[in-house]
């Protein structure tokens, strides 16, 4: 999975050097997002284990907070999830989306044959047109979110960790 | 309904301060003017929740927009990216916002006006929602919240402004900041991801010179102090939903 993820950073990381390339200032290691899925897995906003047993429970939660409340803490927001996780394009420069194996939340969905409607209203890959160095860069500013609450869920039982190391027979297509 | 609440809140405020009142109003004409930037959003902390301390609302001079009021429905069309539904027709196009003209039968004068949802104080498209979907947050804000709307629509026939509409078919590469996907009914939502962020509102800022934005509970917001010098009618004020967008010049 590093070594896929690498490709498609290394894939847009090219796009941007030729984007950049007529621009007088190349961009420095710190204007580009360089993290592999480890290095974002070690920073994300929950430990791993939580984070794959939970991870509805907070979106859940974080919606209604978000839409009836107006509360639009970083943490738990689908939309961080996306712009950390999600490239906006295949490798081949075509449109990433949900439906497609290459996208970060199916690779493990479709596993467990999960399936969600989230993308149905929501935008399944960052926005690049507005800035197109759209993933935070690990331990940024922007990434503030990574450090911060990290204990503040509680922890997966060893039932649901097993549920998750072990997807059900049959679930998966 | 003798009063509504914003004009409550006003004589509270100019009881309470006496003189003082009349020298914070300063040359009324100037006022639209002045908030050029159309008024003004506190911004928020984003980890708490909003409060009814507040109530957003906008005052719209019809007769300083030159467009009718098109450049603030492409402004919100920008936005939330809605309007280009390539498989629906033109009657289930979705609408935040239209452009409406009025033509008076008599004399054959008309004019122009955007409408959208009007945020009405007390929505009728809330009361009938099934689920609960359709829903005034705490700020005034009309809103349907789309992970529990059915699709009933019921909320349509209730509006009396035909503020909202339904999405009929399955998008893609909707924006991250304004979610909509079939099967649910939406509306004008006062760029309510902007709001929580210290921002006005896209149609505001397109028409800055006609439009003014703010907290209608504080008498001194630009906003309450432009309706207090040149008043803010309500579309259908006979219906008493007290709306929060008020309009000048119709
Ligand atoms: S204008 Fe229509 S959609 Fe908006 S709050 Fe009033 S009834 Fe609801
Ligand atoms: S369409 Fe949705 S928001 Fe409107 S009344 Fe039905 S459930 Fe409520």
């Amino acid at each position: 999975m590093t070594s896929k993820f690498s490709t498609v950073f290394l894939a847009s990381v090219l796009a941007l050097a030729a984007l950049l390339a007529g621009c007088s200032k190349a961009p420095s290691e710190a204007d580009l997002n360089l993290a592999t899925a480890k290095q974002k897995a070690e920073q994300c906003v929950e430990p791993e284990n939580v984070i794959r047993t939970k991870h509805m429970d907070m979106l859940m939660h974080q919606r209604d907070a978000t839409v009836i409340e107006g509360i639009r803490t970083k943490q738990h927001s689908l939309k961080e999830c996306i712009n950390c996780h999600v490239s906006a394009t295949k490798e081949d420069g075509t449109p990433l989306h949900y439906g497609d194996k290459e996208h970060f939340c199916t690779t493990c969905h479709a596993a467990v044959g999960q399936k969600i409607d989230c993308f149905q209203c929501h935008a399944d890959r960052p926005e690049v047109g507005q800035d197109p160095n759209y993933q935070h860069t690990v331990g940024s500013v922007e990434g503030h979110h990574f450090t911060q609450g990290v204990t503040a869920a509680a922890a997966p039982t060893a039932a649901e960790v097993q549920m998750v190391a072990q997807p059900q027979q049959g679930a998966a297509k | 309904m003798s009063q509504n609440r914003v004009d409550e809140y006003r004589r509270n405020f100019i009881t309470a301060l006496g003189g003082a009142a009349a020298v914070v109003a300063v040359a009324p004409t100037l006022l639209l003017r002045e908030a050029h930037a159309a008024g003004e959003v506190a911004a928020k902390p984003a980890d708490q929740a909003v409060t009814n301390a507040k109530r957003w609302g906008m005052l719209i001079d019809v007769t300083k927009l030159t467009d009718g009021g098109a450049g603030m429905v492409a402004a919100c069309k920008k936005e939330h990216g809605w309007g280009d539904e390539a498989h629906s027709s033109p009657e289930q196009q979705a609408h935040w916002a239209r452009v409406v003209k009025v033509t008076d039968k008599l004399t054959h004068n008309s004019f122009s006006l955007p409408v959208m949802c009007q945020h009405c104080e007390n929505p009728p498209c809330v009361d009938v929602c099934p689920t609960g979907a359709s829903m005034k947050r705490a700020d005034g804000i009309v809103q349907v919240n789309k992970h529990t709307c059915i699709g009933c629509r019921y909320c349509m026939m209730a509006c009396p402004y035909k503020a909202r509409s339904f999405v009929h078919e399955a998008l893609q590469d909707q924006k991250p900041h304004s979610p909509r996907g079939m099967g649910t009914v939406e509306s004008c939502n006062m760029c309510v991801h902007r709001i929580d962020n210290g921002q006005l509102p896209a149609c505001v800022e397109a028409a800055p010179d006609a439009v003014v934005f703010g907290d209608l509970n504080d008498p001194n917001s630009a906003v309450s102090q432009a309706m207090k010098t040149i008043g803010g009618k309500q579309i259908r004020a006979d219906l008493e939903l007290n709306t929060g967008v008020r309009y000048h010049g119709i």
